[in-house]
């Protein structure tokens, strides 16, 4: 623009001077010079604007070139970058199919493969207890102390989708023990295969969790069925768990004892099982789908084994109250029948058992076949209306004070009763001291702050009968205790 | 007339009767999709021919070190069919389903049909690549697979290695430094021959792709010789895909007969004019001389020859710390 201004301008302008020359023409030779040296000075200029414009020219494609060479190259640029996250994306998703998955929630931590072939739970148990009696003047019984009653790592799992397992050591006690370790396979939930160390299926209470009792300890019928065994049970839940079966051969176990080696000493096997059945679970009558009963049993014989007999049935506070005499063993046929039940509907919860152990004994030259037997029942009530079941009580407002929630709370109480066959009523089968017969009933109250943490705390008085001989420390005044505990499960 | 009808009527009911399905995996890298859909129809139907069976042969594709991988981890393949022995003596070895003198079992080294790298490029060539030394230059963008996953990259890369070598008399020093600059110019690494097709062909991405030569083909094909070209080197290396049974797996699926007659297929003329259709170059030299329009000649060098084989050449250039581990920073 300012070169075609300049052209105009110098053009005109020259065309003035031109014209001013040409009216002045006849004047003298001089203007004609000047106008020759004028004509030059126009072509020179005309030529330096040609000069320009071609300049001009030539610039821009150079400048076009140099802005597309850009342009590609940043579209190259963007290019890769969305291949570069495509192929990122890809390979996150491969990753992601073999990549394990880690789950942490309120019943404990789950590791599994990303094919979920390998399934590894950590949970855990610790139940911190206190136990304070309270004696007559004079009497010492029991010891006032705080306890680790139970310090349980458990690790469950499942390998390949049907086979489970579970590894549970105990380290509450004076020394580790192994509670649980075994392999169940599920061909389906009707048939099953566990095999390892377990619980046997006899007693109702017995095999209620740990973690959801109604108080510190079982009852005093728990003394008569076996602990955990070692075998092999058939089981399963059948038409959807309205009825459940076990049944299993197993090493044997005394009353209420865990066996504490691996062996069986009296080479001889165990046959135990158990029915039971919630014939309502699955009907619309919402009121007794919670109800259920069974049947547990046993039976085993032991030949001159002193490992077959109980070590010795103890009260809520742990106390052995009866225990055989040194000499006596087991020696016969040993038997155990178990009828059961239990109802919970909404808050309340009801759990009852009787218990007949029959074993034949053998103290010196003298056998008896003795009788023993034992029941209880058990029910709370959940004060702030959540469910009470068999796996425990879920609180629908987890204890935050701030927020004014304060967990479920639940009473609880419970009476049982236990006789010994009166035949062991003499020093050759029950040593001095030890009482026949046991009754005792607890209260408390469970207070779940939420579905891992519980307190609680309880009373419970157990009285003593048909004392053999002299009493002893614990059975010379009924025992009363003050249970308190804090639970943590996971 | 009506007995002899009656019979052959009787015995096709008692053929069918008879008749039984075949499974067969053939565990495969990546590019080899094409050539095996046409393969595994023919032979299914050859087979049906010959034994009254129905034979289906599912297949699986991708990079050749990643398949390798996947049947050492578990993948059933009966057969498997992979860019480079390396891969599978490396299911021989860590698997053990499969013996360790595999590659003797069939002619060539177990290697049905043979191929080779070349440069596919912008129709019209706009850089002017032609060689090899192109490909270092700046401003060149050049896509190739990752040699960790692909058989074909290592394919490539030792290719590119073998030219640096043939020109730099053999000096190790000179050659790494010609790979070195090579792989600057390479702006993204798929696992795969396919996906790196995928990013040049379809993305748009790159000014040229180091493709199997079958690759090459496919590609002009599926998107049109008027978008791109082939460039063949004057030099690239004699690429041998190996295949063979894996014993264990074709045992105990009961597939050994039919995988070990599916691999010598290969073989037969059928075989062979599948693989030259598919731009594979054939090991029958009759039909080889059929198809040479195809195939460009080049000079080929072989791994044993460069790199005194394939267990040396993984060891020292794609094993981890590798040089390719040290050349490459992504």
């Amino acid at each position: 623009m300012k070169l075609n201004q300049l052209l105009i301008a110098t053009f005109v302008g020259a065309q003035f001077a031109v014209a001013a020359l040409a009216d002045d023409a006849t004047n003298n030779s001089t203007e004609a010079a000047e106008i020759a040296a004028l004509k030059q000075e126009i072509q020179k200029l005309d030529q330096k604007v040609s000069d320009l414009e071609t300049e001009h020219q030539a610039a821009q494609p150079a400048t076009a070139s140099s802005d597309n060479a850009q342009i590609q190259d940043l579209d190259q640029k963007v290019k890769i970058l969305e291949r570069q996250r495509e192929l990122d994306q890809d390979a996150a998703t491969a990753a992601a199919k073999t990549r394990p998955l880690v789950k942490l929630d309120a019943s404990g931590f789950t590791f599994s493969s990303a094919d979920t072939n390998f399934v590894i739970g950590l949970h855990g148990l610790i139940q911190f207890d206190s136990r304070s009696f309270f004696n007559e003047p004079g009497i010492k019984q029991g010891s006032d102390n705080f306890l680790l009653r139970k310090a349980r790592p458990i690790l469950t799992g499942t390998v390949f989708h049907d086979f489970d397992f579970n590894f549970t050591p105990d380290f509450g006690g004076s020394s580790p023990v192994i509670y649980d370790a075994y392999v169940n396979y599920r061909y389906n939930p009707e048939l099953q295969l566990e095999a390892g160390k377990f619980k046997s299926p006899v007693g109702l209470e017995l095999l209620q969790s740990d973690s959801w009792l109604f108080f510190n300890e079982r009852t005093l019928a728990n003394n008569l069925v076996p602990n955990r065994d070692y075998g092999a049970e058939l089981h399963g839940d059948l038409f959807g768990g309205v009825a459940g079966y076990a049944a299993g051969v197993f090493d044997g176990a005394p009353d209420y004892s865990t066996p504490s080696s691996n062996q069986d000493y009296d080479n001889r096997l165990a046959f135990a099982g158990r029915v039971f059945i919630q014939p309502f679970k699955k009907s619309s009558l919402t009121a007794l789908q919670g109800f259920g009963f069974g049947v547990g049993g046993s039976d085993e014989n032991d030949q001159n084994s002193v490992s077959g007999l109980t070590a010795g049935y103890k009260t809520d506070g742990q106390q052995t109250f009866f225990t055989y005499s040194a000499a006596a063993v087991a020696n016969g046929d040993h038997w155990r029948i178990s009828p059961q039940g239990y109802y919970y509907y909404g808050p309340f919860g009801l759990l009852g058992e009787y218990v007949i152990s029959d074993q034949n004994v053998t103290s010196g030259a003298k056998a008896l076949d003795l009788q023993n037997t034992a029941w209880e029942i058990s029910g709370g009530w959940v004060l702030t209306g959540e469910n009470d079941s068999y796996n425990g009580v879920t609180p629908k407002h987890p204890f935050d004070p701030r927020n004014g929630q304060w967990g479920a709370w639940q009473v609880v109480a419970r009476y049982a009763d236990l006789n010994v066959d009166n035949q062991a009523n003499n020093t050759t089968f029950a040593p001095a001291g030890s009482a026949l017969r046991a009754s005792g009933w607890s209260v408390g109250i469970n207070w779940y702050l939420n579905r891992n943490i519980r307190l609680n705390a309880s009373f419970s008085r157990t009285t003593f009968g048909d004392i053999v001989g002299a009493a002893s420390a614990v059975t010379k005044q009924p025992e009363n205790v003050l249970f308190t505990r804090i639970q943590l499960a996971f | 007339m009506k007995t002899f009808l009656k019979i052959l009527l009787a015995s096709s009911l008692a053929i069918s009767a008879g008749a039984k399905e075949i499974k067969l995996l053939n565990v495969s890298y990546d590019p080899t999709r094409e050539l095996y859909t046409e393969y595994n129809a023919t032979f299914a139907k050859y087979w049906k021919e010959k034994s009254g069976d129905d034979v289906v042969i599912s297949q699986s594709h991708g990079g050749s070190g990643k398949q390798a991988q996947s049947v050492i981890a578990g993948l059933e393949a009966d057969v498997v069919t992979l860019a480079l022995s390396y891969d599978i003596d490396a299911i021989s070895q860590q698997a053990k389903i499969l013996p360790a003198d595999w590659q003797k079992r069939l002619p060539n080294n177990s290697t049905p049909y043979t191929s080779t790298i070349v440069f596919l490029v912008r129709k019209g060539n706009p850089k002017g690549i032609k060689d090899w030394d192109d490909l270092v230059k700046p401003k060149i963008s050049v896509v190739v697979p990752n040699p960790k996953t692909s058989g074909g990259a290592r394919w490539a890369y030792l290719a590119a290695y073998a030219f640096a070598l043939e020109t730099y008399g053999h000096d190790d020093a000179k050659a790494k430094g010609f790979i070195t600059k090579l792989y600057k110019n390479v702006p993204i690494l798929d696992s795969g021959a396919r996906g790196s097709t995928i990013t040049f062909a379809q993305r748009g991405i790159g000014d040229v792709l180091l493709a199997w030569e079958n690759e090459a083909h496919l590609a002009l094909k599926e998107f049109g010789d008027d978008k791109f070209e082939i460039v063949t080197p004057p030099l690239s290396i004699l690429a041998e895909p190996p295949v063979t049974v894996v014993d264990k797996n074709a045992k105990r699926h009961g597939t050994t007969e039919v995988a070990t007659a599916y691999l010598n297929y290969l073989y037969s003329d059928e075989g062979q004019e599948i693989a030259a259709k598919n731009f594979y170059r054939p090991r029958n030299q009759d039909i080889a001389a059929k198809y040479a329009a195809n195939f460009t000649q080049l000079k080929l060098v072989t791994v044993d020859q460069e790199f005194g084989g394939w267990a040396k050449a993984q060891q020292i250039h794609f094993a981890d710390g590798g040089t390719f581990d040290q050349i490459y920073q992504p």
